[in-house]
C-alpha cells in the first residue's frame, strides 16, 4: 500500500525505546540515484533533525518510528544542510524536463513506505513514474524525455 | 523558438536539478546553420557577467523554459572552448542584414533566429521584417552565404515566407524538398 509525502508531512516521529514524541515530519529527502526515500527532516531551521531511513523501525500511517532518540541527528555536512533547506525535497518543486519545457511543480509523490521507493511522481494533472527522475536540486527537478508534452 | 526567447533563460543541470547560470547572448553561424553556442551571465537580477561559454555541443537540449547541461563541465572559458565558439566574430552577425532572393527580390531584413526547440540549437529559419513593416519568417536551406550585409536565399524562398513560428515549421520540410536537401 502507497503512501504519499502530502500525507507523511507533519506525521509524528515516535522512539520506540521510551515512547517519547521526537518531532513531526517536516521534509522527506529523496535520492535520486536511488529513486527512493533516504531520510526525514524533523522541524526546521536551526532545529532542525535529521533521521535516516535506515534508523527507522516502521513507516507507519500514524507514526513514524525510530529505534532509539540516538538516531535523530543535526545537519553536518553539506548534503544535510542542502536536506534541511528543502533542496533535495520535491513536494512543491518546479519540474523541468530535460528538453528544458516546465510541465508544472511536483505536488504530491507516492512512495513505498516499507522500502521507501518512490513510485509515482503527480504534476498537477499528470502521473509520471518515479523512474523519469532524472535530478533534483534547488531550481527544479528534472524528468526524462518521456515527460515533455513536445 | 527565436533567439530573443533563448536570452535570459536559466541553464540548469540535467542531473543535478540546479540553476548554475543564465544566457546572455547566442553565438550563431550563417554558414552552419545553428547555434555554436551562448554566453552567460550569472543567475539573478543585475548579476553579473560569466566568464565562462557554453559550447553547443555541450548543450544537452535548448527548451521554452530552460537550456539543459549535462553538468557544469559543460561551462568552459573561452580558451578551452571549441574555436569557433572562442573565435565568434559579431561581424557574422545577420540581426538586420537584407534577404535578398537570388533572383533579386528583397524579402525584408532579419529580426531574429528561428531555433528548434529540443535541439542543441538547429537553425531552421529567420524571424524578418517585411518591407511592408510586417512580421514574418522564412525557412533557411542547410547552409547559406553571408556578407554580414546581406544574405542570399533561392528564390523559391518567396513562397515559403510564413506569418508565425508554426507555419514555419510545416514550411521548412517542404522547403527543403523542394530543394533537393532534405
Amino acid at each position: 500500500m502507497s503512501d504519499t509525502f502530502k500525507a507523511a508531512i507533519g506525521r509524528k516521529v515516535v522512539s520506540s525505546a521510551s515512547a517519547e514524541e521526537l518531532g513531526k515530519i517536516a521534509r522527506l529527502v529523496v535520492d535520486v540515484d536511488t529513486k527512493k526515500v533516504t531520510a526525514l527532516v524533523l522541524g526546521k531551521g536551526r532545529k532542525a533533525r535529521i533521521v535516516a531511513w535506515e534508523a527507522l523501525s516502521g513507516f507507519g500511517p500514524d507514526a513514524i518510528m525510530v529505534n532509539h532518540e540516538s538516531g535523530l541527528r543535526e545537519a553536518t555536512d553539506e548534503m544535510d544542510h542542502r536536506a534541511v533547506d528543502g533542496a533535495l525535497e520535491l513536494i512543491g518543486k518546479r519540474a523541468l524536463t530535460e528538453l528544458g519545457n516546465e510541465i508544472g511543480t511536483i505536488d504530491d509523490v507516492e512512495f513505498d513506505p516499507v522500502d521507501g521507493t518512490l513510485e509515482v511522481l503527480l504534476v498537477g494533472k499528470q502521473k509520471h513514474p518515479a523512474t523519469t527522475l532524472l535530478g533534483n536540486g534547488s531550481y527544479a527537478a528534472v524528468l526524462d524525455r518521456s515527460t515533455d508534452p513536445a | 523558438m527565436t533567439a530573443n526567447q533563448i536570452r535570459g533563460l536559466p541553464v540548469v543541470t540535467v542531473g543535478g536539478g540546479e540553476d548554475i547560470a543564465e544566457v546572455r547572448d547566442v553565438i550563431y553561424s550563417p554558414e552552419a546553420g545553428a547555434l555554436i553556442g551562448v554566453t552567460l551571465n550569472q543567475r539573478g537580477f543585475l548579476a553579473g557577467r560569466r566568464k565562462e561559454v557554453l559550447a553547443a555541443v555541450s548543450i544537452h537540449a535548448i527548451g521554452e523554459h530552460a537550456v539543459m547541461v549535462t553538468d557544469e563541465g559543460a561551462l568552459v572559458l573561452p580558451a578551452e572552448a571549441p574555436e569557433e565558439v572562442s573565435g565568434a566574430d559579431s561581424s557574422r552577425n545577420v540581426l538586420g542584414n537584407d534577404v535578398l532572393t537570388d533572383g533579386g527580390v528583397s524579402l525584408g531584413t532579419v529580426a531574429d533566429l528561428a531555433v528548434v526547440a529540443g535541439t542543441s540549437g538547429e537553425v531552421v529559419g529567420y524571424q524578418i521584417i517585411k518591407p511592408d513593416g510586417g512580421s514574418g519568417y522564412i525557412p533557411l536551406p542547410a547552409q547559406l552565404a553571408v556578407s554580414g550585409v546581406a544574405l542570399v536565399v533561392p528564390a523559391l524562398t518567396e513562397d515559403f515566407v510564413r506569418d508565425d513560428l508554426v507555419g514555419l515549421g510545416a514550411a521548412v520540410d517542404e522547403f527543403r524538398q523542394r530543394l533537393g536537401i532534405a
